[in-house]
């Protein structure tokens, strides 16, 4: 295990996760790009916090790189993380490996991948991406199982039929959810959620978001949502962290920095949300 | 849908398809039945068409089979006279060598679809060239069954592994030592073999089915004696078949390991070796159950070179005699139990597909 947070170790932190001097670098043949430089970010306990910017502002690296899934040419080049699981001891998430990583993931840190993408093994029922999971962090469930699934595809708005179905049988919208019932399924605490509503009708995803909202209020998970999307930040988060160009350009209060942004980016970015009776030409 | 924001309820509704009626109905409800149905027919047309194709194509032969006979039987003196008209009036028709070509392929086809009789052999006369056939086909299918098999398991395994471990020394060597060795001909690797270990080292026997000094049976003794004498001959075809196993295993892996699902079973935290089999492993075999269906139809080709040089009493052995002595019959009843056994092969692979592959639905 590494270093305690400082002074009071045994007390739970206001923070689930403190992110210090984060850098992350791909190696290319044509030198190196820097996509997330110098990062320093805290997640409280129980808030859903967003991270807004551009395509290419660094910010699903910086998802995939604090759920330690950064594959070569990545690679994490400065900073710590530390992460605050309750009922455990403090761990740096850029300092564990192999068994220590594996049993750390799901029941503490899980991930919420964009719907559309082919994240759900296409020969595997649904139940049965939900049994593995389960069983691997925490077997004695194994009795409960058949009251757990149908109750949790129930929390994201799903019949209990969905269980024994494959993905090629569920809508996109239908497949977010069963993500993110997968995702809450072991209380973790925290949730990395890239994009859920992205590729998703515009009905759909004022239906996701709910449930999302949703999700915060029954199980008290800590929700990271990355969305390109400004206007998910709006109606989802409490703060929200606006990247540019691999860094951090304003953190603040939700309602704070749509009514006074500081940074001229996030100026631009708020603008950039349509609005009725202004056309684009 | 509306423009307004649906109730939850209304999007998770899976679309029921409408009632179809008649034939369509019957199909809907049982999909796999009718998909059976409609593959079983496919297999009977694919069967007449090669049967037909291999019996037209035989009789294209240059080489007359009945003077062939009369020749041997000449030279054996057991028929010293110049034939008569009528002998080879009787010989021919025997061999269903009478008539026009379509007759001869309407009474040639009845005789093997009502009897399954294939006429008598011209080696063996008068011994029916079915019994000549029977008596090599358990050799074959020992021989050739265990060894397919075999290469398909072994190949699908390591090729499964080369692929998980990409990039490692390891999979390096396996992956371009199965480049190329996976195109070397069997008889090459049997000679290599043999050379080895019948010639230099004597450890095995390079000649025959099992030692002639053992009664054939069931005991211990006589099966101890079919694996030392199976060895090397399985072995040639286990080698080269379970490395182009592993290069088609690997190519098939590799963009599965590219997957999302893959990334989401690792964020999982599911155990390395669950990853490989439930998620990668399990989404690419499939193709490969297809393959092998196909494959033994080129694996009996290489078999036949093969059982020629170990002198193993199989079909390949008969079929090279055959050819030698024209013996029209058998030449014909080996090609129609290859076309058979691969068509057949096949058809139960694609039966068993649908029983693997939750995707793959039947119904149109």
């Amino acid at each position: 295990m590494s270093e305690k947070p400082a002074g009071n170790a045994g007390e739970r932190s206001p923070h689930v996760l403190e992110i210090k001097g984060l850098d992350v670098t791909y190696s290319t043949s044509r030198g190196d790009v820097k996509a997330v430089r110098g990062l320093d970010l805290a997640v409280r306990r129980g808030e859903i916090l967003g991270i807004a910017g551009e395509s290419g502002s660094g910010k699903s690296t910086l998802a995939v790189a604090l759920l330690r899934l950064l594959k070569p040419p990545g690679q994490v080049t400065a900073g710590s993380v530390l992460f605050h699981p309750a009922g455990r001891s403090p761990v740096d998430l850029l300092k564990v490996d192999g068994e220590e990583l594996r049993v750390l993931r799901w029941s503490a840190l899980s991930y919420l991948p964009q719907g559309s993408m082919s994240s759900l093994n296409p020969v595997m029922r649904v139940e049965d991406q939900f049994k593995d999971v389960i069983l691997e962090h925490a077997p004695a469930r194994k009795a409960s199982l058949g009251e757990l699934i149908p109750r949790l595809l129930g929390q994201v708005g799903l019949e209990p039929r969905v269980a024994r179905m494959f993905p090629h049988e569920l809508s996109g919208g239908m497949k977010q959810r069963v993500l993110m019932a997968i995702a809450v399924a072991l209380e973790p605490d925290l949730v990395i959620a890239d994009e859920p509503t992205t590729a998703l009708d515009v009905t759909i995803q004022r239906v996701i978001l709910q449930s999302l909202a949703d999700l915060r209020t029954d199980f008290g998970v800590t929700l990271m949502v990355i969305s390109h999307d400004m206007g998910v930040h709006a109606q989802l988060v409490d703060r929200v962290a606006v990247m540019y160009e691999g860094r951090l350009v304003e953190v603040g209060d939700v309602r704070q920095v749509f009514k006074d942004p500081q940074d001229p980016y996030t100026q631009q970015l708020i603008e950039s949300i349509p609005k009725m009776g202004r056309r684009a030409s | 849908m509306t423009a307004e924001a649906p109730p939850a309820e209304v999007v998770d509704k899976v679309p029921e398809p409408a009632p179809p009626s008649g034939v369509r109905a019957w199909m809907s409800r049982h999909p796999l039945a009718a998909y059976a149905v409609r593959r079983f027919g496919l297999y009977l047309v694919e069967l007449w068409g090669a049967l037909t194709i291999a019996f037209f194509f035989f009789r294209l032969m240059p080489g007359d089979p009945i003077q062939t006979l009369i020749q041997s039987l000449q030279q054996n003196y057991i028929y010293n006279q110049q034939a008569s008209a009528e002998i080879i009036a009787r010989y021919r028709a025997e061999f269903g060598l009478d008539g026009n070509i379509f007759s001869q392929y309407l009474v040639y086809m009845k005789k093997l679809i009502l009897h399954g009789d294939l006429g008598p052999s011209l080696i063996s006369y008068p011994t029916p060239a079915q019994d000549v056939i029977l008596r090599s086909l358990p050799w074959t299918i020992g021989l050739l069954g265990i060894s397919a098999v075999l290469a398909w398991i072994l190949g699908v395994v390591f090729g499964a592994i080369a692929g998980w471990r990409r990039g490692k020394l390891g999979s390096r060597i396996m992956t371009n030592l199965s480049i190329a060795l996976s195109h070397v001909p069997f008889f090459f690797v049997a000679l290599i073999l043999v050379y080895v270990f019948a010639y230099t080292l004597g450890w095995l026997p390079a000649r025959s089915a099992y030692d002639s000094n053992i009664n054939p049976g069931f005991s211990l003794d006589f099966i101890a004696s079919l694996l030392k004498y199976g060895l090397l001959p399985g072995l040639s075809i286990v080698v080269i078949g379970t490395f182009s196993w592993i290069l088609s295993t690997r190519m098939l892996m590799v963009p599965v390991l590219g997957e999302d699902y893959l990334v989401y079973a690792e964020a999982k935290g599911l155990k390395p070796w669950r990853i490989l089999t439930r998620y990668a492993l399990r989404n690419c075999y499939l193709p490969q159950i297809t393959a092998f269906g196909i494959s033994l139809g080129f694996i009996f080709n290489g078999n036949v070179l093969v059982e020629q040089l170990f002198n193993y009493p199989g079909l390949g052995t008969t079929l090279v005699t055959a050819i030698q002595q024209l013996d029209f019959n058998t030449i014909m009843g080996v090609t129609d139990i290859a076309i058979f056994s691969v068509l057949t092969a096949v058809l139960l692979l694609d039966l068993l597909l649908p029983l693997l592959d939750p995707r793959v639905k039947y119904w149109k």
